[in-house]
């Protein structure tokens, strides 16, 4: 295994809607090893709503400075987090002049881009590897997953790490901890409606409503995720949705690191199922 | 109808000189954009194509008080299938930067209450350093709906139900066991005039444009 030690980088969702993403990342690499080392003092990203490319780099400059002091590449469980990391990245190891002029700002945001931004996902598949997660398994998780995706993972291409249109990582990982993929495809890297929750909610619980109902119609027990947003769409307005369209779906949500965490025999309270908003007790049935 | 005299060839240019407008005449109005968004799906007349022929065209009025602007998801659906590598994704958001800029100089209104959203989100992580959810809404609904009551209406409307399971569900409040007021009161970082600085240096850059 090629890596032992990473900085981490929670994400805002982390303290409050998505404490449970947060509990069972910490838990599976403590499982499988590698240690983390919480970014000391991090910052909000900007997620979607910072529109301006200046706005995104100097944040991000931040978190990359304090985990480049350490020497560690930067890992984080948010896919917003991961887009907005790894493009300032590109950005500013390409730009020097850029790099000088975040630093002018304020000494603590001195960037020199050695190190690499990466996704929960990433690290696991590529860094640690399947065989190694392989070797510490010692339950079956038999449910039926649908894996979805969202965006930033395989898009944009600058900083992508799947497939834009097929992605597979998490298929892998779900298959080998004992799952079945249901046929997903066309929703896998549809947009969940976050982004528009507060302003069109509309449209939002339009776009999530497709992806529970593909999921629920293919027979999925659950659908496995990464990112907070589509955590937040999928599951805590799950209940909202399903009102406002007078619909029922009752589709339990999990990250992917809740499986993961399950098929390397963590309690399921250390890894947050108890706070996931559609019930999970049904799916824990099925971890043998 | 295209009004020639009305016209600003320079538009484009404006755009292509923002971080991300930067392929935008590389656009050959192929559609592939188009036909894979999300909201186009849900909303047959939202047409990013016809956003950037605009743009080139020299439309500047029209497309920066385009309401359509507002409903993009950012998913970047669209970027990662454009052939031509444009940033569509990027572009759309350079464009709505210059529409708030247009707005705030009186040029055009805009009707989406998500510059409003944005703002308020901005704010808490100028303030605080992370996202402060409840600061937020408290700042976005009232600005929303012309006034602090029906702001406190629609937000109890959109969020009482939700903040109770957060509630129950440990994740905000003193249920979680994970810091008593957690999600309830903001999480700050130290550092905040660095956050300060931040912001300020963004809008000196603002005021280049
Ligand atoms: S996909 Fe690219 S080239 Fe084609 S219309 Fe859209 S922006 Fe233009
Ligand atoms: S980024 Fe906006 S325009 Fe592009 S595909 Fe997504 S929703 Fe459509």
């Amino acid at each position: 295994m090629s890596v032992e030690k990473l900085a981490y980088l929670p994400g805002c969702p982390s303290e409050a809607t998505a404490l449970e993403q947060h509990m069972s990342t910490e838990a599976v690499f403590e499982k499988l090893g590698v240690e983390l080392v919480e970014l000391e003092e991090w910052n909000c990203c900007g997620a979607a709503e910072a529109e301006d490319q200046n706005l995104v780099y100097a944040l991000n400059a931040r978190n990359l400075a304090i985990a480049e002091k350490d020497n560690l590449d930067i890992m984080t469980p948010c896919s917003i987090c991961y887009y907005n990391l790894a493009r300032t990245n590109n950005a500013l190891k390409a730009n020097e002049e850029l790099r000088a002029e975040i630093k002018g700002i304020d000494p603590s945001l001195e960037y020199n881009g050695t190190i690499t931004p990466k996704h929960v996902i990433d690290v696991l598949v590529n860094d640690i590897g399947l065989e190694e997660i392989k070797s510490k398994l010692v339950k079956k998780v038999e449910l039926k997953v649908a894996p979805y995706y969202g965006c930033y993972l395989g898009r944009p291409p600058e900083t992508a790490f799947d497939d834009p249109d097929d992605p597979v990582l998490m298929d892998q990982l779900i298959e080998l901890i004992g799952g079945e993929n249901v046929p997903f495809s066309a929703m896998k890297t549809k947009c969940c409606g976050g982004p528009l929750m507060m302003t069109r909610g509309d449209l939002a619980f339009e776009m999530a409503r497709k992806i529970l109902e593909t999921a629920k119609n293919a027979g999925a027990d659950c659908i496995a995720l990464a990112c907070p947003l589509c955590g937040m769409m999928l599951d805590a307005k799950q209940p909202d949705v399903e009102k406002a369209l007078n619909v029922k779906f009752e589709m339990p949500i999990v990250y992917i690191t809740q499986l993961l965490g399950l098929a390397l025999g963590i309690d399921s309270s250390k890894l947050g199922l108890q706070k996931n908003v559609v019930d999970t007790k049904k799916i824990l049935g099925k971890v043998v | 109808m295209i009004k020639t005299w009305e016209l600003d060839p320079n538009f484009k240019n404006e755009i292509l000189n923002e971080l991300g407008g930067e392929n935008l005449t590389a656009c050959y109005q192929c559609s592939t954009c188009t036909l894979g968004c999300p909201i186009t799906e849900l909303v047959p007349s939202y047409n990013p194509r016809k956003i950037i022929q605009m743009s080139l065209l020299g439309m500047r009025t029209e497309v920066l008080s385009n309401p359509d602007l507002w409903i993009c998801a950012i998913c970047q659906t669209c970027t990662a299938r454009c052939p031509q590598n444009v940033v569509v994704g990027d572009v759309l958001a350079v464009i709505r930067l210059l529409a708030e800029k247009a707005e705030e100089a009186g040029e055009i209104k805009i009707e989406s209450p998500r510059p409003l959203f944005e703002t308020a989100f901005l704010h808490t992580v100028e303030k605080y350093g992370r996202l402060y959810d409840i600061g937020l809404a408290m700042e976005y609904y009232p600005k929303r709906e012309g006034s602090f009551i029906k702001g406190q209406k629609a937000m109890m409307d959109d969020y009482m139900a939700f903040g109770m399971r957060m509630f129950f569900k440990g994740k905000m409040g003193p249920l979680g066991g994970h810091g008593l007021l957690k999600g309830v009161l903001p999480s700050k970082i130290k550092q905040r005039d660095v956050m300060k600085k931040i912001f300020k240096w963004v809008e000196e850059k603002e005021k280049e444009r």
